[in-house]
């Protein structure tokens, strides 16, 4: 039953994943679009495209935002795993469970303060005022429920230490 | 112990410990985030400020080129016209001993031109190259450790991903500190050309010549240089070109670079939809790895502020009657033994927020810093036990290749970084003079 759900709730993230991947493409386009409209006169368009620049960064959040949750079920959020590898298997299996109790709870509070920060800024009615005017609420709105969304892999991740052999995990270790 | 050295143990002290019990990085700095803003900016009112920064953190138009940059090379990896240029580069370079090692190399110049990834030109290369080397008759050492070397100097030459987050995170201008990285990594490139052929000229037996190969003559010599090579560097010219002119700013000449990779693949009929997937999903990766860490981590300077932490550790620093060169290279030397134990994305988050107020109040140039810290992550890359490439390498190495072999066939050109570093340090032209030429 939990593999089911394991299974189902990995195909939600990686979804997510390609919907990081489709906003990405378009940030690209977006910004050529801008660039070439600025340099090139063509009839009937604008000379450039004057909210790209605030429309790009507010996708890069959103990319950011959706593929957090599925690097984390691919093992590809990146630490330091020198000591793990010093030590004892069955010490550092050990580490593995604090290190990832004290991230569930991070999840959590994250979550919270997310919420709080989301709700607060729509009952207050707070904007963010660049070149597009929009209410702030949409910006934070997602922080919260990715939060949620990396707890429930966080306890999907601990399901499957408690089941692996009793070692640290082969995580990676480098993004560049 | 005062309130400043006891913000300075729990904030740092505190992030090392969770960083060495293996807790992702990303996580790490939210868990001490969420401690400090509590403690040192008002309780729950610091705890929805951490949440809005950290929006902000990555809701960044300086940051956009991350993405894009590592998407340039991923388009030209994924759809294969990196072999395409390799063939082109292949052609050209003849009679040259340890030719293949050469051709190694200059290729990997070409890609670091085009590619923001190191660990992409260094898979790329590996797999392709190697076997051939190993084929024909190539001692490990110099079949593996001229690939590695190239693909950490991809993270000197422009476009890279990692220049523009120290450029972000550190307030350096990332126009300038990108041009910076050109000469020292060209430096590098010569160096370890001149390096393979010193070598092999000494001891004949690391690389046989290769009499099996085909040598091209007249148009069909020059033909998949003009058809690729020349091409994919007018991409780079381009891309920096328009950044060195100040047409376009760094997001958008990243984007127009990766544009430009994408209608290139199209042209040479390289292209399809599932290249492109996946050269988006390894782009969104690897970016979605460096953003999250951003985004759990920006506030950590600000809590180091808030607390006088900073501001204690800088007067500590500075009031300990040290010439400015010494500790400039003392923050270099912590930055290298840093680059043994932790990723360029940690070092960056870890020391710049002490490192930077530093340089500003001993009026170091900003560009030869920030070049000296980018050589500094780049020999990271390479020392041996956890350095990327060499684990990267591993990966693609055939199994009669020994880790023991990699390791020392790194030895050589990790000096020759330690050289450059020395050569920028005490000649800091070699870092500043073409952005200042540009600028």
């Amino acid at each position: 039953m939990i593999d089911r759900l394991s299974s189902a709730y990995g195909r939600l993230l990686a979804g997510l994943a390609l919907a990081g991947c489709a906003i990405l493409l378009a940030m690209m386009l977006i910004i050529v679009v801008d660039v070439l409209l600025r340099n090139l006169a063509v009839p009937g368009l604008p000379r450039g495209l004057a909210w790209s620049n605030e429309i790009s960064e507010l996708m890069l959040y959103l990319i950011t935002m959706c593929v957090a949750p599925w690097l984390l079920r691919r093992g590809q959020h990146i630490r330091v795993d020198i000591v793990l590898r010093a030590i004892p298997p069955r010490v550092a299996w050990l580490l593995e469970w604090v290190g990832d109790a004290i991230a569930l709870g991070c999840c959590l509070v994250f979550a919270w303060i997310g919420t709080l920060a989301a709700w607060s800024s729509y009952v207050s009615g707070a904007v963010n005022i660049k070149t597009l005017v929009t209410p702030e609420w949409w910006a934070l709105s997602p922080l919260p429920v990715v939060f949620v969304l990396l707890a429930i892999e966080m306890v999907f991740r601990m399901q499957r230490l408690y089941r692996a052999e009793r070692a640290p995990r082969a995580d990676a270790v480098n993004a560049a | 112990m005062s309130s400043w050295q006891l913000a300075a143990w729990l904030m740092l002290g505190g992030s090392a410990v969770l960083l060495f019990i293996g807790m992702p990085v990303a996580f790490t700095f939210i868990a001490i985030n969420i401690v400090g803003a509590w403690l040192y900016m008002g309780g729950e009112a610091g705890l929805a400020q951490l949440a809005r920064s950290s929006v902000n953190s990555v809701t960044a138009f300086s940051l956009t080129p991350i993405p894009l940059f590592v998407l340039m090379g991923e388009i030209l990896f994924h759809t294969g016209l990196a072999l395409k240029v390799i063939e082109g580069i292949e052609r050209l370079i003849r009679r040259v001993p340890g030719r293949l090692a050469v051709v190694a190399v200059v290729s990997g110049t070409v890609f670091s031109a085009i590619s923001g990834s190191t660990i992409a030109t260094t898979a790329m290369l590996g797999s392709l190259m190697l076997p051939v080397m190993l084929a024909r008759g190539y001692h490990p050492t110099l079949a593996t450790g001229p690939i590695m070397a190239i693909g950490a100097v991809d993270m000197l030459i422009p476009p890279s991903a990692l220049t523009v987050l120290l450029g972000s995170l550190s307030g350096i201008s990332i126009s300038k500190l990108l041009i910076g990285g050109v000469m020292p990594g060209i430096v590098l490139s010569i160096a370890f050309v001149l390096w393979i052929i010193l070598r092999v000229r000494l001891t004949p037996s690391l690389a046989p010549h290769d009499g099996g190969a085909v040598m091209y003559q007249g148009w069909e010599r020059w033909q998949p240089f003009f058809a690729y090579v020349l091409p994919c560097l007018s991409i780079f010219g381009v891309v920096i070109g328009a950044l060195a002119a100040g047409w376009a700013t760094p997001t958008e000449c990243a984007a127009l670079g990766a544009f430009a990779t994408i209608v290139f693949a199209l042209i040479y009929r390289a292209f399809s939809w599932d290249a492109l997937l996946r050269a988006l999903q390894g782009t969104a990766a690897i970016s979605g790895i460096i953003l999250f860490i951003i985004l759990g981590a920006t506030t950590f300077a600000q809590i180091l502020s808030f607390s006088g932490a900073s501001n204690g550790l800088v007067q500590l620093i500075t009031g300990q009657n040290l010439s400015t060169d010494a500790i400039v290279a003392g923050m270099m030397l912590m930055l290298i033994f840093l680059g043994v134990f932790v990723d360029q994305v940690s070092m960056m988050m870890i020391t710049l927020p002490i490192f930077m107020p530093v340089v500003q109040a001993l009026g170091v140039d900003p560009i030869w810093f920030g070049v000296m810290f980018l050589i500094c992550m780049q020999l990271g890359l390479l020392l041996p036990p956890h350095g990327l490439l060499l684990m990267t390498m591993r990966g693609v190495a055939p199994p009669q290749v020994t880790t023991g072999q990699i390791f020392l066939a790194v030895v050589p050109y990790v000096g020759m970084s330690l050289l450059l570093l020395a050569a920028v340090f005490w000649l800091p032209q070699v870092a500043t003079w073409l952005p200042k030429l540009i600028g």
